[in-house]
């Protein structure tokens, strides 16, 4: 017959250290991640200020224009990936010729920048070196186009437009993850 | 490819903001904080899953995530250091009846916090605690004062 198993009674359960009870505190550790959690309240303060001003996109600081003699650009210098957003174009006077105007937009505008839509309908469009010349009718000065743009990738992009013919815009659009 | 890289990147920052929470969120969980964590778990899962709301989308999603906390679990096993980074340490937060002022201010917790767990143990007041111990999981461990050597019970 085996042995019987020998027990013995638990006196006590909980651990202890020089008599007192060993709780793994380590409290100069926490310390220092108390000093660290203070430090990400404040990085994630500064983040929210910082979006609230637009430097991550769809903010004041975001937003941006560019002028030539016969175009102004209206554009967000920083973007979001798959975030809508609008490209406005304002043509002077002098742009229009023969009651047309005419757009050429960079092929980032349209790959990059993802343009969604162009509002209004061009009547033509041709397909010219590194991008697209867009022909409207216009028959007033400052007239406006649209392009809604829902860029599909982050990145750093360079955008060119401008009336063929006249001073081109050039820019750096950020897209935001 | 972009599901599995922000699910890690939410994974993370969800792992720091809970984290830097205070310990609050777990054990002693209250109903707001409760609706906090589930929104901030539906505002990274937007994100993750984006515009593409495939069940293959949403199954590579879940498992990365799981991976990823499986992974975590197994390296705070073999690092004391991580699991301290991750978890904490437990901490006293009452020894002998004197209250830690510095540990309670420190995880933000009112001293009505350790009365009320002290009280599902049948002690009312501090004098009967010997130690409240605030655990790695939010719970309040209370050990009564010992009225013979070798009677000391814990509880979370």
């Amino acid at each position: 017959m085996p042995d019987a198993p020998e027990y013995k009674p638990v006196e006590d359960s909980v651990p202890k250290v020089d008599n007192a009870v060993a709780v793994g505190e380590n409290l100069s550790f926490q310390r220092k991640w108390w000093r660290f959690e203070r430090a990400v309240w404040v990085f994630f303060g500064l983040i929210i200020l910082a979006d609230v001003a637009g430097a991550f996109g769809r903010g004041p600081v975001a937003k941006a224009q560019q002028q030539t003699d016969s175009l102004t650009l209206h554009y967000e210098r920083i973007e979001r990936t798959t975030t809508p957003s609008t490209m406005t174009f304002q043509f002077a006077p002098s742009a229009i010729q023969q009651g047309h105007v005419h757009l050429f937009v960079s092929q980032s505008v349209i790959k990059q920048l993802g343009a969604q839509r162009i509002s209004p309908q061009p009547e033509q469009s041709i397909l010219s070196d590194g991008g697209i010349t867009y022909t409207f009718p216009a028959t007033s000065a400052n007239a406006l186009v649209e392009i809604s743009l829902e860029p599909a990738l982050p990145g750093v992009y360079h955008m060119e437009t401008g009336v063929p013919g006249m001073q081109p815009i050039q820019a750096r659009v950020v897209v935001m993850p | 490819m972009s599901t599995i890289l922000v699910a890690i990147a939410g994974y993370f920052l969800m792992m720091l903001v809970v984290r830097v929470l205070t310990r609050r969120p777990g054990a002693q969980m209250t109903l707001f904080e409760f609706v906090i964590v589930f929104l901030m778990g539906g505002v990274i899962i937007l994100a993750t899953v984006g515009h593409d709301r495939s069940v293959t989308n949403c199954t590579i999603a879940v498992m990365m995530v799981g991976l990823l906390h499986r992974t975590v679990a197994w390296a705070k096993t073999k690092s004391d250091t991580l699991g301290a980074i991750i978890d904490g340490t437990p901490l006293v937060l009452v020894r002998d009846g004197q209250v830690q002022d510095e540990v309670m201010h420190g995880m933000r917790l009112a001293k009505e916090d350790v009365l009320a767990a002290s009280r599902t143990k049948g002690v009312h007041d501090f004098n009967g605690i010997q130690y409240a111990i605030l655990e790695r999981n939010g719970g309040i461990s209370i050990i009564k004062r010992e009225e013979e050597p070798g009677t000391g019970e814990t509880e979370s």
